[in-house]
């Protein structure tokens, strides 16, 4: 295996169990360098989970996580971050009280450890975002599309090899999805990976160059989009068997 | 030669009685402290697991219920009747100060209760020292003052029941916490605070109870600890300080934690008393709170 | 700046003007009170961690003079040698804690001053509980003056200095994680802020501030010993002054240290100082009062409207704009 071939993400019979219950029962999933891979799946199904256990919210209770073929499962948040992780979270955490400019800052200090060259990081980061101009502008006095443009910017700004989007498009407009969509390929013409979890499908199918669908904690699906929603197993999940039978007969043209 | 063997072998068995006297000694008396401990810190970990507050004040709690047992005491009310009017009146206090001052704190930020406790503590050590100045003070003819000898075993008539006491009363809570519906309500809300909000608790009417429970604890403590301990401002500051390590070892929140952290605490000083000096005795105690964070920070019987 | 640069000004003003020896030892202790008060601002304010026990580090600053001096050593080595046992203090309270809830920490920093306090009063080397009497010298190399006013300069140049550097830490990278942390606990995360490794950096720093002021101090008075340096009493004061001033802002301190002389001033003069139970009774009061109501002291108070205001004018210019661009 050449190194170009070596995922850049590897989760391998990742199992989480709070208390009695498996949330995640055996997930695996590739991500592969300078792709958008999608993580979808029905309400319930483990993806949150499994986002939280590759971000290093959650401790895994087994399995692998390797990230640039390094283990990275069960490290601490900020940890992940520093290998080159970054992240949103579903629910915005904004730095309520700091301007746009001093969040991204932050963010930006990672690589940058003087503040002067944090700060320019930011303006470039800010820029690319298309936040600029709402540089001096309160964490507390933006819109919510704006609060996750700034999110975004915030772990931009941390300079990541990969990018988890957790629902971002969430509570979007139909013109904010697009914006956010347009987002989303410059980020990935600058040589990012994006993992997104999403749930906006229509958004998602378009632009993914790689769908992971799980299910009752297990990966049911690994393909690309269009073979994702021609697939029996996803559609059952999704729509209950009796919609599998007849899609399959219908997408069987 | 025979009889000077004899002779050494008794020394030795003597020397190994004594020693072992000298340990059960510390041991009752570990266990003794121990209990009271359990009651001061009991009322601290139920505050704390209801309403994710450490009461700095706590200490202050106790320092009034002595003085306001002493008080009675000295009108005549021995601690027969004095115990359970502190407790009453000590619950009542708790309450007030909870719907008047805690209330707000939950409001603000984080570091609020931290320091708004701690201006309590300030202001009611001040109230002290200014009322009663810095006197030491206690009960001129001390009920239980004899001492109760078994087993070759020597322990002070009060030191006993101070343990007793603190260990019933200790029952008490749990029992109260663990079976009766405010009980459970308590622990709803400790656990889950929105949840309890949707199940139709008052959560700020739990929060006071609770407050008020927790005070009367530590008004109960106060009042048995008056029996053998001087009384003054700044009494209650190094049962404070072993109240928090209790809770703090016990795991915060717990109950049954926090009595078997306090048993542990007693001993540790007991013996840290006997085997350092009477100075360091807390020293073992403190360092015990530093590994135990280190190592288990949920400590022994914790849940976050 | 230029309020700083004022402050200075008048301090140096006093110091060679005035030659009223009470109104000097109130400008002394003024002063050093406000350094005190910094030092635990940047643990319990800016870091969010509050010191119930921060007089250990000034202790070890004054006891590292008395030591030094004692042996026949220079006091001015005082200086690293008590920044480094203050360090050394720091590291031992904060590293088990730092990463935990609050209260962790501040249940620490009363266990580790306890188990000083006790070391301390048993120890025969560290003078047990009477303490030392620094022996009289004169000079600079000595670092003791038969006159108040190089002391004054000796203070104003601290403050000036932990006023800068207070300045510094907010612009720098440990005062944007500091904030980042306080503001928003999942956010510094996602940033890669690893919280132990940063507040233990900070509360190193706080340390060595506070046991600079040791030195100081000891040099002055000429008297340590463990109730006037190290006991909770002491710890008390430096927090109080540090809450009501307004945790978390450059000028609380000393603001509230301001405060605090007068009031401490106020109180011997009205009621004769016997019993110290009035003043504090004020104090816990004031304290109640700000955490019931206004929680970000004086200053921080002006700070936060200052801040709302603009808040709110900006949520006014988003939705007259029409949100996102």
């Amino acid at each position: 295996m050449t190194a170009a071939a070596v995922p850049l993400l590897e989760v391998r019979g990742l199992v989480k169990r709070f208390g009695a219950l498996r949330a995640l029962d055996g997930v695996d999933l590739d991500v592969a360098a300078g792709t958008l891979t999608g993580l979808i799946g029905p309400n319930g199904a483990g993806k949150t989970t499994a986002f939280a256990c590759i971000a290093g919210a959650e401790r895994p209770s087994a399995g692998s996580i390797r990230f640039r073929d390094a283990e990275i499962g069960g490290m601490a948040a900020a940890r992940v971050t520093r290998a080159g992780i970054g992240r949103t979270y579903q629910i915005v955490q904004t730095f309520a009280d700091m301007t746009v400019l001093e969040a991204t800052t932050t963010g930006a200090l990672l690589h940058h450890p003087r503040l002067n060259d944090a700060v320019a990081r930011a303006e470039e980061v800010l820029e690319f975002v298309g936040l600029a101009d709402k540089r001096h502008r309160l964490g507390r006095a933006l819109t919510i599309a704006d609060k996750k443009r700034l999110e975004v910017a915030r772990a931009l700004a941390t300079e990541p090899a990969l990018l988890l989007l957790d629902e971002v498009m969430a509570g979007l407009t139909p013109a904010e999805c697009g914006a956010a969509v347009e987002l989303l390929r410059r980020i990935l013409a600058r040589g990012i990976t994006i993992l997104m979890v999403e749930h906006v499908m229509e958004v998602l199918m378009p632009i993914a160059d790689h769908i992971v669908v799980i299910a009752a904690g297990k990966t049911i699906f690994r393909g690309s989009a269009a073979e994702a929603v021609r697939d029996a197993g996803v559609i059952e999940a999704y729509l209950g068997a009796p919609f599998a039978d007849d899609a399959g007969a219908e997408l069987g043209r | 030669m025979a009889v000077r063997c004899r002779g050494e072998r008794a020394d030795l068995a003597d020397a190994g009685v004594e020693a072992l006297t000298t340990f059960a000694q510390l041991l009752v008396g570990g266990l003794l402290t121990g209990l009271v401990f359990a009651l001061v810190a009991v009322g601290l970990t139920l505050v704390y697991g209801v309403m994710d507050v450490v009461n700095f004040a706590h200490g202050e709690f106790l320092m009034l219920a002595m003085y306001a047992t002493l008080g009675l005491a000295l009108l005549g009310l021995g601690p027969l009747l004095g115990l359970p009017l502190a407790v009453i009146a000590m619950f009542l206090f708790g309450i007030i100060v909870y719907r008047v001052f805690v209330r707000r704190l939950l409001a603000g930020p984080p570091e609020a209760t931290v320091f708004g406790t701690f201006g309590l503590l300030v202001l009611m050590q001040g109230l002290a020292q200014a009322v009663f100045s810095s006197d030491f003070l206690s009960v001129p003819n001390p009920p239980f003052a004899g001492t109760i000898r078994f087993a070759g075993l020597a322990v002070s008539q009060a030191s006993v029941v101070e343990g007793c006491g603190a260990l019933i009363l200790t029952a008490l809570l749990f029992a109260f916490v663990e079976y009766t519906e405010t009980g459970r309500a308590m622990r709803a809300v400790a656990e889950d605070r929105i949840a309890a909000t949707l199940m139709g608790i008052d959560v700020q009417r739990i929060n006071g109870l609770a407050f008020g429970i927790g005070a009367a604890c530590v008004g109960a403590a106060g009042a048995l600890l008056m029996l053998s301990y001087p009384v003054y401002p700044t009494a209650g500051v190094p049962f404070a300080l072993t109240a928090f390590v209790v809770v703090a070892l016990g795991g915060f929140g717990s109950i049954s934690g926090a009595l078997v952290a306090a048993l542990l605490v007693g001993m540790l000083e007991v013996f840290g008393g006997f085997y350092l000096s009477p100075e360091l005795k807390l020293v073992p105690v403190y360092l015990a709170y530093l590994v135990v964070v280190l190592v288990r920070p949920q400590g022994l019987l914790g849940r976050r | 700046m230029i309020a700083l640069g004022a402050i200075v000004a008048a301090g140096l003003v006093t110091a060679l003007g005035v030659r009223d020896a009470v109104a000097l030892d109130l400008v002394f202790t003024l002063l050093l009170y406000a350094v005190l008060g910094q030092s635990w601002n940047w643990i319990s304010g800016y870091a969010g961690n509050i010191s119930f026990g921060h007089a250990i580090f000034f202790g070890c600053g004054a006891y590292a003079s008395a030591l030094m001096v004692t042996h026949g050593l220079s006091p001015w080595l005082a200086i690293p040698a008590g920044a480094v046992a203050a360090a050394a203090l720091a590291i031992v309270t904060g590293f088990p804690t730092l990463a935990l809830r609050g209260h962790y920490f501040s249940i620490a920093t009363i266990a580790v001053a306890a188990i000083v306090d006790a070391l301390v009063r048993t120890q025969p080397w560290l003078g047990r509980a009477t303490g030392f009497e620094l022996p009289i010298a004169s000079g600079w190399a000595a670092l003791q003056f038969a006159d108040k006013g190089p002391y004054i300069v000796l203070a104003l140049v601290l403050f000036a200095a932990v006023q800068i550097a207070t300045i510094a830490l907010e612009r720098s990278r440990l005062g944007y994680y500091l904030r980042a942390l306080r503001a928003n606990h999942a956010a510094a995360a996602a940033v890669g802020i690893d919280e132990r490794s940063w507040k233990l950096l900070a509360f190193a720093w706080s340390a060595v501030i506070a046991s600079c002021a040791g030195v100081l101090y000891a040099q002055y008075t000429l008297f340590v010993d463990p109730p006037s340096t190290i006991a909770l009493g002491v710890s008390i004061d430096i927090a109080l002054i540090g809450v009501v001033g307004g945790i978390g802002t450059l000028w609380g301190p000393a603001v509230g240290a301001l405060v605090y002389v007068v009031l401490a001033k106020g109180v011997a003069l009205e009621l004769g100082g016997t019993g110290k139970g009035y003043d504090l009774v004020i104090y816990g009061a004031i304290i109640c009062v700000i955490a019931a109501l206004r929680p970000h002291g004086i200053v921080g108070t002006i700070v936060d409207g200052l801040r709302r205001r603009r808040g709110a004018l900006e949520l006014g210019a988003a939705a007259a704009t029409g949100g996102a661009a």
